[in-house]
């Protein structure tokens, strides 16, 4: 009687030491994947950030550049492109971040081709509403890199989190997968020069 | 474009290398003058404006300046620090780090980072003016102090209109130091009390305990007072350290 009593005791105390374990393991890789998610956001309230400041720049570009039509209308289907890829922030996976990367890459390109043809228009160099436009495009950027950056950190936390031995076991129990990084993109170390 | 290809670039590598961004001051500082740009009493009289300016409105400004920028974009550099050393506190991020690196063979950069929480009263246009205006000008005729210095006042005026609140760790302590002082009064009493009621049976064996309880207790009582009063001592001149403010990027640069 007293033995069963001792091991009834001994069984219930692994038990209830297993499931703290859990719980808390659990808990902590709940927390971090929101941390990436409200990280994921900040990076797309950034991007939009920079995507609501285009149709302003295209119009002021337009007055005094208007026979620069393609680079202008690059500009726009990019900027349009852009906006329609999301990515949804509960599944993060290599793939989501590469075509929103790269479609925003190539924003970015039109928009470096935009910023280069000021150097034909002296006049709109001087516009006071073209130099503000630029500054606050450049703000834009710092912040992307800055969110960009955090992200990373967020992501990277996460996956350490789930990779971590023992609580990868818990992680795979529950379905939690690795978050993909933001990588430079391909090609951005060698795209051409462009001075503002 | 070429600055922000290279900013973009330099985030994604600093995630992957170990960064090289100054650590931490330790004894905490507002004004870090790594290049040696200012005399020690300017260094001083820089520091006891802004300790009175965060005590006074929980608005920190850190001042840093670098001989080299290891390769970063000033940008990158100065949100890193902001972010890295927390300035600022968690509650309002209300941090600004203004960084300069003076004109040596490379040309001189300076950028203004300006936390979360004060992005409204701080737009980068504003930041950017004070860069313009203030120090770049100064700067160009080797007046690292004067612009410096004439930076923080402005921003310390655009900063107090958006957030401004006595540092709340002075409310804190005042309210601890009371309640310890309290305990510490209950506890006394309470031995007192029990020395009277055992005084009863024997006047000896009451006045010994009264000895062995109430020494450590007022030792005790005296230590939370001396710390109380060293953490106040700290409105008039030592920095309470950094509050784990964070940064997203904002503000502005210029280089002359």
């Amino acid at each position: 009687m007293k033995k069963g009593l001792i091991t009834l005791i001994v069984v219930g105390v692994v038990l209830l030491s297993g499931f703290i374990w859990i719980k808390n393991a659990y808990n902590n890789m709940v927390v971090s994947d929101e941390n990436v998610q409200a990280a994921w956001a900040q990076v797309e309230n950034v991007y939009q950030r920079r995507a609501d400041l285009i149709p302003n720049l295209v119009s002021t570009v337009k007055g005094y550049a208007a026979h620069e039509s393609e680079t202008l209308e690059s500009v726009v289907s990019a900027r349009a492109k852009a906006t329609q890829v999301t990515v949804d922030p509960t599944d993060i996976t290599p793939e989501a971040i590469s075509q929103f990367n790269a479609a925003q890459g190539e924003l970015s390109t039109a928009l470096g081709r935009l910023l280069l043809i000021q150097e034909n228009y002296p006049d709109l160099k001087a516009n006071q509403n073209f130099l503000e436009l630029q500054a606050q495009l450049e703000g834009t950027e710092n912040r992307i890199a800055t969110e960009r950056m955090k992200f990373n950190e967020a992501a990277k936390a996460f996956n350490t989190g789930i990779r971590k031995f023992p609580d990868n076991i818990i992680a795979s129990m529950f379905g939690f997968e690795k978050k993909a990084y933001f990588e430079a993109q391909a090609g951005t170390e060698t795209a051409p020069k462009v001075e503002f | 474009m070429k600055r922000y290809i290279l900013a973009i670039a330099a985030a994604v590598l600093c995630c992957i290398t170990a960064s090289a961004i100054p650590s931490r001051p330790s004894p905490a500082r507002l004004v870090n003058d790594l290049a040696g740009l200012f005399t020690d009493q300017q260094e001083t009289e820089l520091e006891r404006m802004l300790v009175a300016f965060d005590d006074s409105t929980s608005n920190q400004i850190a001042v840093v300046t670098a001989n080299d920028l290891e390769g970063y974009e000033a940008s990158e550099y100065a949100t890193r620090i902001g972010i890295d050393w927390g300035v600022g506190s968690e509650k309002f991020d209300n941090g600004i780090v203004i960084l300069v690196k003076p004109k040596t063979s490379s040309a001189g950069q300076v950028f203004i980072a300006v936390g979360y929480g004060l992005e409204g009263a701080i737009p980068d246009a504003y930041a950017k003016r004070v860069i313009n205006d203030e120090m770049i000008p100064r700067f160009m005729e080797n007046d690292y102090y004067g612009g410096v210095y004439d930076a923080c006042e402005v921003l310390m005026k655009l900063a107090s209109g958006e957030i401004s609140q006595v540092r709340e760790y002075e409310e804190d302590d005042e309210i601890y130091a009371i309640i310890a002082f309290l305990l510490i009064l209950g506890l006394i009493l309470y031995v007192l009390i029990k020395a009277n009621k055992n005084g009863g049976s024997g006047g000896n064996g009451g006045s010994r305990g009264r000895n062995i309880y109430t020494g450590p207790i007022i030792t005790m009582g005296n230590d939370y007072s001396s710390w109380g009063s060293s953490s106040r001592g700290g409105f008039g001149g030592g920095f309470g350290g950094f509050g784990g403010g964070s940064f997203g990027g904002g503000g502005a640069g210029g280089s002359w």
